[in-house]
Formats: C-alpha cells, sequence, structure tokens
C-alpha cells in the first residue's frame, strides 16, 4: 500500500565558529582602468565564496561584478581566511572584503570630494559612476575619478579584516555570546512511503531560508536544493557500517553508500526570505549547512505521518519501515 | 610490461596511443593523453564522473579498457567546443548555477550532449533518466536539469532560425 | 529588500568557465617534470602497538624513492584543527583502522603499490573500544591518555528543576542519528615540491589552506612563511576536508625526494580515513504549558566521536546551543559527553551537530503538538524566536529573526504547490 504523509523541519544556525574568535582578512585594489584584484584566504569549494567576494566587493566599490578578479586559498598571497565552514564565510570574508574596499576607497573618496567639491560623506559610489546624493547632476564616471587618482599619484588599495562580534562562552554553563548572527529555515515536504516494500519517494519540497540578503538568488536556490537531497538522503539511503571486529568502514564506495541521484530528487521550491540586519555584508548571513538542516527532520516527521510510525531515530532503511508499519497495524488491531 | 597501441578517434582527431594493456581507458585519456577534465569519482562504474562519449553513447571509462577502445570514436569535454568558447549546454550550466564544485560537471556535460544529440526535445523526465548514472552531490540536480533543457530549447530555436 | 547594484542577482560565477571548459585543475590533474607517486601503509586492526615495522624490502624495490615512518618527521608528529592529538605517522600506537604507519614515493602508482605490499608490520593487539558504553567503564583501554573522555560541555539557563511544576504537558524520547560519509565527489589529492627557494608548496584539494600551511611548518619544524598551500579547485567537501589528508604525507616525502610528490586517494581509501559524521544520542526531556509555549527542557547527549578529535570540541560546542532549535524556552539544560573510541575518526560534516540536535527538537515539537492537540505548523509559530527573545546562552537577538517569515513563507507556498499535503500538516 502506498501511504503519504507531510513533515515540517525548521532550525536555526548560529554562523561563524562557537563562542571563539574567527576572523578573516582580504586584500583590494582598484586598477588605473576601473577593474580590481581582491585577494581572500577563503577556499572556494564550489559554494560560491569566490563569487561572493567579487558581488561584495562590486557592490561596495560600485564597480560592475565583472570588473572584480577574486584570488583566493593560496597562502603566498591571500591572507588568513579561516576554514571554509560554519557557514561563516559569506559573513565574515564578506565583511572583509567590504572593509578592505571601504579602506580603499579612502583614496577614492578624498580625490572624487577634491573632484566634484561635494563631502565625502555626501559622495555615491554605484554602476561605475560617483556623484553627490545631493544633487545627482553633480557627478563623474569611474575612468575620469582614477585618471584623477593618476594625476595626483594616488593609489586605491585596501586591506581589511572582520571578527565577529562573539564573547567566550562560561565554562560553567556556556553562558555568553556565542554567535553575532543566525541563519533560519523551515522545510515542509511530503513523501510517498510503501509499506510493503519499504521504499520512501520524496514527492515535493518547499524549503524557505532567511538568508538576510542573497548574494546571488540562484546561488543560495543551489545551496537549498542539494542540501535537501543530502538530507532526505541522511534518513532513507546513507549509513557508514562498521565492521564489529576490525572497526573498518565496509561501504566505503559509492556502491554501497547510497546518494540521492536524479531520479530521486522531485520538484524542490527554495524560497529566499530576507530579513534586515546589520550584521553582515549588507545584512547577509551564511546558508550552506541550513540549507541540509530542516529536510532531515521533516522527512522523519513525514515517514511517520505517513504510516502512524513513531521514529526517532535514523537512518530509516526499508526494512525498518516494514516493521514500523506492522507493528502499527497489530495495536491498531488490539 | 609490454606496450599496446591503441588506434580510436579521441575528440575528432585520430590518434595512436602507446600504452599499457592493464589500464583503464580513463587512464589512457588523463594520462597518455593528458585530457584531465575525464575525473575519477568512484573506479567502478558508479559516479559518472569519468564519462566520455564513446561510438555516440555515454560510457564511464573507469569500466572500459584501453584496449577496448581500438577503433573507436571517443569524445570527452576538451572536444566539446573546438574553437574554444562553450557551447550551448556549457553556456546553460553556466547561466543556470547548474556548476558548484564542477567535478561531475565534465561527465554530466557530456550525458547531456549524447541525450541532446539523440532527442533535441527531451522532457524534464528524461533528461532525469539520462542523467541518473551521474551523481552530484552539491546541487540538487534541479539546475542542472533546469540548464539541459535550457540548452535543448536554444539549440531548436537556433535550427528553426 | 533594498535595491542593490550587484547583490540579489544572478551572475555568472567566477570560477565556472573552467569547469565547463574542462580546463580547471583539481589536485589529481597537476603533474610536474621527475613527479613521484606517494602511497600510504596503513593499519589493518584498530588498535595496537607496533611491534616490528619492516620496511626494508619496499626500500629496496628498484623505482621506490622513499619509504618513510614517523623517525623521518623532522618536526611535530601531532596534528588537528582544535586538540593535536593525531599523527601523521604512527609512533606509540594504532587508534584505528587506516592509521597511517608509513608512507612511499616512487615512480609510479603500480610501484607504489607493489612496495606497500612488501612492507611488513608485526601488531601487539589492544582489545578495542568500540562503544561509548566500553569507553566510559572504568576499566576499558584509554585510547589516548588516561581518560575516553574527549569533551564535556554543561548548559544550564533558567531553573530548569523548579520549571517541571510549572509544565501541563512533559514529553520525553531518545533520539539517535547515525555515521555518515561526506561523499565529496572528488576523493582527496594533492602534491607537494621545494621551490627553488627551498620553499614547501603543497597544492590540495582542501577547505582551508592556511591552517594546512600552519600543519605542514609545524611538521616540517620551518616557520610558516616557509610553507605555501594552494588549494586546487576542490570537488567539494562538505566539512570532510577540513581535516589534514595528504598534505602532511605529500610535503614529508617532497622533503626527503627533493622532488615532487603526487598523491591521489581512491575512492575507498578516502571514505576509509577522512572524518565522519558524529552520531549523536539525545535523551531529552521537555515541557510546555496547556497553550502549547515551551517552559523547560533538559537533554543529555552523547557520542561515540571515533579514535581522534578532530572538530569534535566544536560540534560539542555547537549542538546545546541549539539544542532547543529556533524557539523560546526559558530553562534549559544541556549535559555533553564525546568519548574517543576506536571507531572512525568524527569530524565536521555539514551543520556541525546542529542537524543532529534538528532530529530532536523537532521530534520533541511534533510530539509537544500531538499531546497537546495542536497543529506542528501552530506549535512552532507559537514558540518562534523573534528580535528580543533570549537563547539558552543569555544572549538576546537584536535583529535580523527572519524565523517566522520562513514558516509562513513555506506554509503559503506549500498551500499553492502542495495543498493536500498541507492539509495533513496544520489540521489537529
Amino acid at each position: 500500500m502506498k501511504r503519504r504523509g507531510t513533515g515540517v523541519g525548521c532550525m536555526f544556525y548560529g554562523v561563524g565558529n562557537t563562542g571563539l574568535p574567527n576572523p578573516a582578512a582580504a586584500f583590494v585594489q582598484v586598477l588605473p582602468d576601473t577593474s580590481v584584484h581582491v585577494t581572500v584566504g577563503a577556499a572556494d569549494i564550489g559554494q560560491g565564496s569566490s563569487t561572493m567576494a567579487a558581488s561584495v566587493a562590486a557592490e561596495t566599490l560600485g564597480l560592475d561584478y565583472e570588473n572584480i578578479q577574486v584570488s583566493w586559498a593560496d597562502t603566498m598571497f591571500a591572507p588568513e581566511g579561516g576554514a571554509t565552514s560554519a557557514s561563516r564565510q559569506t559573513f565574515i570574508t564578506g565583511n572583509a572584503v567590504k572593509n578592505a574596499c571601504e579602506t580603499a576607497m579612502g583614496e577614492l573618496k578624498r580625490t572624487a570630494s577634491e573632484e566634484l567639491n561635494v563631502p565625502e560623506e555626501d559622495l555615491i559610489f554605484r554602476n561605475r559612476e560617483i556623484y553627490s546624493c545631493k544633487d545627482e547632476n553633480v557627478r563623474m564616471t569611474y575612468p575620469e575619478l582614477m585618471g584623477a587618482m593618476g594625476k595626483k599619484g594616488r593609489l586605491a588599495v585596501g586591506a581589511g579584516y572582520y571578527n565577529p562580534k562573539t564573547t567566550y562562552l562560561d565554562p560553567k554553563d556556556m553562558s555568553g555570546v556565542p554567535y553575532e548572527l543566525y541563519s533560519y529555515a523551515t522545510t515542509i515536504l511530503e513523501v510517498e512511503v510503501d509499506t510493503d516494500t519499504g521504499e520512501v519517494t520524496l514527492l515535493s519540497v518547499v524549503s524557505a531560508h532567511d538568508v538576510g540578503t542573497p548574494v546571488g538568488i540562484k546561488m543560495v536556490e543551489g545551496q537549498i536544493e542539494g542540501g535537501t537531497a543530502m538530507g532526505t538522503g541522511f534518513v532513507v539511503t546513507e549509513k557508514i557500517d562498521v565492521d564489529p571486529k576490525t572497526l573498518a568502514i565496509k561501504n566505503p564506495m559509492l556502491s554501497k553508500y547510497i546518494i540521492a541521484t536524479s531520479m530521486d530528487v522531485p520538484k524542490i521550491y527554495p524560497i529566499v526570505v530576507s530579513s534586515e540586519g546589520t550584521a553582515g555584508p549588507f545584512g547577509a548571513k551564511g546558508v550552506g549547512e541550513p540549507a541540509l538542516i530542516p529536510s532531515i527532520p521533516a522527512t522523519i516527521a513525514a515517514i511517520n505521518d505517513a504510516i502512524g510510525s513513531s521514529f526517532t531515530s535514523t537512518p530509516i532503511f526499508p526494512a525498518d519501515i516494514v516493521k514500523a508499519w506492522q507493528e502499527v497495524q497489530a495495536a491498531a488491531k488490539d | 610490461m609490454n606496450k599496446i597501441i591503441v588506434h580510436c578517434t579521441v575528440n575528432h582527431k585520430p590518434v595512436a596511443v602507446e600504452t599499457a594493456p592493464n589500464k583503464r581507458l580513463l587512464d589512457m585519456l588523463r594520462e597518455d593523453l593528458n585530457l584531465t577534465s575525464v575525473k575519477e569519482g568512484c573506479g567502478e562504474g558508479e559516479c559518472g564522473a569519468c564519462t566520455v562519449i564513446f561510438n555516440g553513447e555515454p560510457v564511464t571509462s573507469c569500466c572500459v579498457l584501453a584496449g577496448q577502445a581500438e577503433g573507436a570514436e571517443i569524445i570527452t569535454l576538451e572536444g566539446i567546443s573546438p574553437d574554444g568558447k562553450p557551447d550551448a549546454v556549457q553556456q546553460a550550466f553556466m547561466e543556470s548555477g547548474a556548476v558548484q564544485c564542477g567535478f561531475c560537471t565534465p561527465g554530466m556535460i557530456l550525458t547531456a550532449e549524447a541525450l541532446l544529440a539523440k532527442n533535441p526535445d527531451p522532457s524534464e523526465e528524461e533528461v532525469k533518466l539520462a542523467l541518473s548514472g551521474n551523481l552530484c552531490r552539491c546541487t540538487g540536480y534541479a539546475k542542472i536539469v533546469e540548464a539541459v533543457l535550457l540548452a535543448a530549447a536554444r539549440r531548436r530555436e537556433e535550427a528553426q532560425a | 529588500m533594498k535595491e542593490y547594484a550587484v547583490l540579489a542577482k544572478d551572475h555568472i560565477k567566477v570560477d565556472v568557465l573552467e569547469k565547463v571548459m574542462g580546463t580547471a585543475k583539481f589536485a589529481a590533474d597537476y603533474r610536474m617534470p621527475n613527479m613521484l607517486y606517494g602511497g600510504v601503509f596503513r593499519s589493518k586492526v584498530p588498535h595496537a602497538i607496533v611491534k616490528k615495522l619492516d620496511m626494508e624490502k619496499a626500500r629496496a624495490l628498484p623505482g621506490v624513492a622513499c619509504v618513510l615512518d614517523h623517525t623521518a618527521i623532522p618536526g611535530k608528529n601531532r596534528f588537528g584543527i582544535i586538540f593535536k592529538d593525531e599523527p601523521c605517522l604512527v609512533d606509540d600506537k594504532v587508534r584505528r583502522y587506516g592509521d597511517a604507519i608509513a608512507v612511499v614515493a616512487a615512480e609510479t602508482p603500480e610501484l607504489v603499490d607493489e612496495a606497500l605490499d612488501l612492507i611488513e608490520v608485526e601488531y601487539e593487539e589492544l582489545e578495542a573500544v568500540s562503544s561509548f558504553e566500553r569507553a566510559m567503564e572504568e576499566d576499558s583501554p584509554k585510547v589516548h591518555g588516561d581518560t575516553n573522555v574527549n569533551v564535556r560541555k554543561h548548559l544550564e539557563y533558567g531553573n530548569v528543576d523548579e520549571a517541571w511544576a510549572k509544565c501541563d504537558v512533559i514529553v520525553e524520547n531518545t533520539y539517535s542519528t547515525h555515521i555518515l560519509s561526506h561523499m565529496f565527489i572528488e576523493p582527496d589529492a594533492g602534491l607537494a615540491y621545494l621551490d627553488e627557494q627551498g620553499i614547501m608548496n603543497v597544492i590540495v584539494s582542501t577547505q582551508n589552506a592556511h591552517y594546512d600551511r600552519n600543519e605542514v611548518a609545524a611538521m616540517l619544524s620551518v616557520p610558516q612563511n616557509r610553507v605555501r598551500v594552494k588549494q586546487a579547485v576542490t570537488g567539494g567537501g562538505f566539512g570532510g576536508k577540513l581535516d589534514i589528508s595528504v598534505q602532511l604525507h605529500c610535503a614529508l616525502m617532497a622533503l626527503y625526494t627533493k622532488r615532487p610528490v603526487k598523491m591521489v586517494r581512491s575512492r575507498s581509501e578516502s571514505t576509509m580515513v577522512s572524518s565522519k559524521r558524529h552520531p549523536l544520542t539525545m535523551k531529552c526531556k521537555t515541557g510546555a504549558t496547556k497553550d502549547g509555549k515551551l517552559v523547560a527542557v533538559d537533554c543529555v547527549m552523547t557520542c561515540d566521536a571515533g579514535a581522534y578529535s578532530s572538530y569534535a570540541p566544536a560540534v560539542i560546542g555547537r549542538a546545546p546551543v541549539h539544542i532547543v532549535g529556533p524557539y523560546e524556552c526559558p530553562n534549559v539544560r544541556c549535559d555533553a559527553v564525546f568519548v574517543y573510541t576506536n571507531n572512525p575518526m568524527c569530524g565536521a560534516f555539514r551543520g556541525f551537530g546542529v542537524p543532529q540536535a534538528a532530529v530532536c527538537h523537532e521530534g520533541q515539537m511534533n510530539a509537544l503538538a500531538k499531546a497537546l492537540h495542536m497543529s506542528p505548523l501552530e506549535i512552532r509559530m507559537i514558540n518562534a524566536q523573534k528580535v528580543g527573545s533570549v537563547i539558552p546562552t543569555g544572549q538576546k537577538l537584536t535583529e535580523s529573526v527572519g524565523f517566522l517569515d520562513t514558516l509562513i513563507q513555506a506554509r503559503d507556498k506549500a498551500a499553492e504547490v502542495m495543498p493536500e499535503a498541507l492539509d495533513r500538516l496544520t489540521k489537529v
């Protein structure tokens, strides 16, 4: 028999290391032709920290995304970036890039102020132009500004770093400020359970994530979609088996450790939720781990809803489901 | 160990590769021909990262001995865009956000190319089925499927125009 | 949301052109003139003293450039992100199946395998500790030092003992999660060489080049600026490439041979020895008023963290802070104990204990909803953190708390795309 069930899963996630310093840094230089070098320590493992760095630099400097060249994770040239972990690079390296850009903008602002006769604090840098917030007709282009910089012998260079505002936690009771900011998420999903075979099929998923400000929409969606596939796999297909005698992993290969294929993942509706904040760069928060987390309890809940079971442990494999269904039915008869 | 010579066509060029008889096609492509877009993710035909187009079919090159490539026509990712610019599938992968870590990407793109060569107007289900032998741990496949459908649509438009 | 010039839009990512063209260089794709291949001789037992190690036959094999054990290490032979408890090469004893005992560099990968087969080892086997329970017994063998307790945490907020009296309903359950593998699609790989300035260069698949640099420098006993670590294009990590993989072994052999040394792990070797997700057991008691407001949570958390500490101190720091989930609760206690055993090493894995904690807090919310005849969505909304809420460490949240919005927007989207499914969630 095929039975359907729905589950909800929620989570919050403190971004960055827990109650510990975990700084990251960046170097920035705006070149005479308005192209930009950004160098960060953050390792990009495909999640997009370098793309994030380029985006934050362009937004801060008022240049185009295409103007930015990013180098990363080479200890000879890049400053400390800390680990690509704890969903921290958008928040921490992002702020480092913003700080480095703002330092580089010191000379840019001084020069633009002199050229335009506008106080530095009234200048807006956006879309490759610099203009006064009081009178948008008072403006110059970025190439004009860099020309003026060249004539005055000024360079637009900056180094910046960021360390989240946290405290060490009290060893007695863990009180303190473990994280400066938190990401939030809710996933609602539906499964179909075959009570004869124990097979679980994911039918549909909505997953809403408060990312503060999304750096890139598809990048956030890609995290959510990948995280959901991993989260359901966590519950229904993935498990490391350890040999009881040698304590060796018995299934260290992809034929025996089953991860989701394209056939296992249904339409996922990722929802990008924005919340106003000042901690992250332009309010951005991390999503790498939040993308995974809520789909795990949601899948467990959906299975329990489908067959009336009360699983509290993972994994939930087909044999577990068949057994639980038999128990549920036996209990119903009593 | 004695060497063998394998004659085949790789990326539209005939080659004669001197290689070891115990080598897999994967090793021959990577080591002897330096075609490093062909990735090894599992070595047992499960993950699809080593996929090449072999006589028109997507094949995991870790499960083929080099000698079996005698006379075959093989295409790797290096042979997809002879002019050095991304083709429709490659472009769609970039635009759709279908690439995260990128290790599965060569195999994914080649599987998609092989599908579209045979079926220029696949349904979403047909795309998913075609890609089911290529594992991706990052994306959850949604944007990869989107990219293949986008590339197919663009190619059809181009063919009509 | 504010209007941004660049953010909140889609741009082609900075690293994807090379990836779709096939020119992106992952660690295994590097090749250098005069390069050697490296491999590791690993333990086949979980807990043992190495009585005898015979590397002479392997060394005598033509084409073998070096066979090294721990005595070759010029600097420190202990590393780890938080506690330095893992050897580069086993010195005192083997602590898990797959511990690195010796390394080999040779002209071809086939010769590496031949040489590894020629290494002979004699063990004095020790009782293996394979469970949390055994690890905690007084007479159990100790994996490190004189206790198997790796790390312990106690979180206390409000007054849990007095709070139970204010509860109309109390639910108690035990949750457990299992060991999982990252299965990043690219197995670990890297390459090391000394450059013309004598700087040790390491190109590697990693999530933290600067940490790797510091560990390589400590192992070689050179200043950190005499080591350069460059991240190769990295095929996923999910936390599994935060620990050292091939960095130290490649660098050690490059130092001895003065030649580039490349190591590429097979899928099996990569999965066997990289870190795994911590399996957690959480015994949890949760109380609420009849209106569904959380009053108290008390959780005891235990974990068999395996042979080395890796990120265990990070996981045990994070899980208790998140044990209530995104909800307000005025009284919280959490006691957590992680132990060493001879099982596979657990470490960082996407979420650092929060996925495990979520299995517990979401299970408890559903159990409360059931006991109170409320819908799972309603009980979450009633308790949702908002600006001004205080979390169980006493921290007050001052901004950017979008939790309720995620609940509402997920519900509304579900109403549109899966209305029948949502019905089951909103009905009691």
